[in-house]
């Protein structure tokens, strides 16, 4: 296109940018028909159902406090539970809700022993099962291992971590509240819950320039050269701006937990008096890893290969980030079947 | 041709553009990772979070000598429910598991009524839950399993 051409179309391009960008909220996420199985306080457990079950064992989503889990099932088409379902798996997944005020006492003692316990004994129950696949993500992840090396043997079966922050030692985040001059406790006292939009500056604040000004960049040029970015922009940006607010007491414990003391992997961290000691983790496991991931690197997340006592370990490093390799436009053809394949060898009775 | 339209200035452009553009998030990258921004974030954070809470504790003295309830009183009042919530789950709970616990007799193979547990999550998510209960009955597949992961 000539320089004149394309400055022609920079007004209506410009308009067009606007309103993708002012209707993203109202972009529809997570479509996929669920039920309600279980709830607890704000937790819900959701069930998916497939129409071409084939394996007994059920998979059970848990995403991180931050965002909600509505990633796993963006939109149709690009969702990974519609994905998981076209598989034949049946699909639970965990939603730790919006928290408020009122909830400030759920720490992690809370999600692990009790939501996510009851969430898995739920499960069970509905799928009329003993043992399950826990898939956790991000934080969801750092959960899952907790659950799994405190319950080693049981209901897990298989443990899938998907860029799961285990040893946060030399990630940014660490530099930024694991110092004595960040002080955890004024934050959580004086906010009973951490309010999600300041979480999200923060994270975006990691890759300023990309976030605040290269994903607009790209999208208006996409506009500029006649694609359409409305569907997919709008179902990233819409999941992304939704920030729940963060328990302060797990706000509290996980700063002081992972940032500061680094407990997890050093096998100090105990919930309800019980140490999580992640060399306890006898199931299947499989850790991926995304090599551009900031907010996650893969060397916070390998050491627990060399924790965990299991016989069956599987790690995935792929290029990607820490939401786009799961989630992004290639997901559905490379890391989607690889994770199927790996699920299906272990899923059978 | 292919040539001459990768030296256009509309593509040198762009790509100075985008030279810039990454080398300036690279710098604010490096920045963003020194030591000496966390400091200045956490003492953003705390600074934000003293005046946040000097404004909440206005509106809620306002709102007390109005005689009106304030989110205080909303947030008691849901720590209540709460409470009341986790005994409920707990004692749900156990009478699951002694009715696991019950030996199979000919009655267990009646059709079961929607357990407590089901009835509370259905009257709490409204209709979706509805629909489940009018199709799905009890909601399992099969019979409960015998061991529980409790």
């Amino acid at each position: 296109m000539s320089a004149i051409g394309t400055l022609a179309r920079v007004p209506a391009a410009t308009f067009e940018l606007a309103n993708v960008i002012l209707t993203a909220a109202d972009a529809p996420i997570g479509q996929t028909p669920r039920e309600v199985v279980w709830t607890h306080r704000g937790t819900t457990l959701y069930r998916y159902r497939s129409d071409v079950r084939q394996h007994p064992v059920p998979v059970l989503l848990v995403f991180a406090l931050i965002n909600r889990p509505d990633i796993f099932d963006l939109r149709p088409g690009s969702s990974f539970v519609e994905f998981l379902l076209g598989e034949g798996f049946d699909v639970f997944l965990v939603d730790w809700g919006v928290p408020d005020e009122e909830d400030a006492d759920t720490g992690l003692a809370e999600l692990v022993c009790d939501e996510l316990h009851w969430a898995v004994r739920e499960t069970l129950r509905a799928a009329g099962e003993e043992e399950l696949t826990l898939l956790g993500w991000c934080m969801g992840g750092t959960l899952c291992a907790m659950y799994c090396a405190l319950h080693p043997v049981g209901a897990v079966r298989n443990a899938v971590l998907l860029t799961t922050p285990i040893d946060p030692s030399n990630s940014l985040y660490k530099k930024w509240v694991g110092h004595d001059q960040f002080d955890v406790d004024l934050i959580a006292d004086r906010y009973r819950v951490i309010p999600g939009s300041g979480i999200d500056w923060a994270n975006k604040l990691m890759k300023p320039v990309t976030n605040y000004v290269t994903t607009y960049r790209r999208l208006f040029q996409s506009i500029l050269d006649g694609s359409d970015p409305r569907v997919s922009f709008q179902a990233m940006a819409k999941w992304v701006a939704d920030n729940p607010p963060y328990p302060s007491r797990a706000y509290r414990e996980w700063i002081t937990w992972m940032y500061k003391e680094n407990r997890l992997v050093a096998g100090r961290l105990r919930l309800r008096e019980q140490r999580v000691d992640l060399r306890r983790i006898e199931q299947n496991l499989l850790v991926v890893t995304a090599s551009a991931d900031h907010i996650s690197p893969p060397e916070g997340t390998v050491p627990i290969l060399d924790l965990v006592s299991s016989e069956d370990v599987t790690h995935l490093d792929r290029p990607g980030g820490h939401i786009g390799l799961i989630a992004g436009s290639k997901a559905k053809r490379e890391i989607w079947p690889e994770l199927a394949d790996w699920l299906l060898e272990r899923s059978g009775r | 041709m292919a040539d001459s339209t990768s030296h256009s200035p509309n593509v040198q452009v762009s790509e100075l553009y985008e030279q810039a553009e990454s080398q300036t998030a690279e710098a604010f990258e490096q920045l963003v990772s020194k030591p000496s921004f966390g400091v200045l974030l956490a003492r953003s954070a705390e600074n934000v979070a003293a005046l946040t809470r000097i404004g909440s504790d206005v509106a809620d003295l306002v709102l007390r000598n109005l005689r009106l309830a304030g989110r205080a009183d909303v947030t008691r009042l849901a720590r209540q429910l709460h409470r009341t919530e986790d005994k409920l789950e707990r004692l749900l709970q156990e009478v699951e598991q002694l009715r696991d616990e019950l030996p199979r007799t000919p009655s267990t193979h009646k059709p079961r009524a929607p357990s407590a547990r089901r009835a509370r999550a259905q009257s709490v998510r409204g209709s979706r839950a509805q629909s489940v209960r009018e199709s799905r009955g009890n909601g399992t597949d099969s019979p409960m399993p015998t061991g529980t992961p409790s």
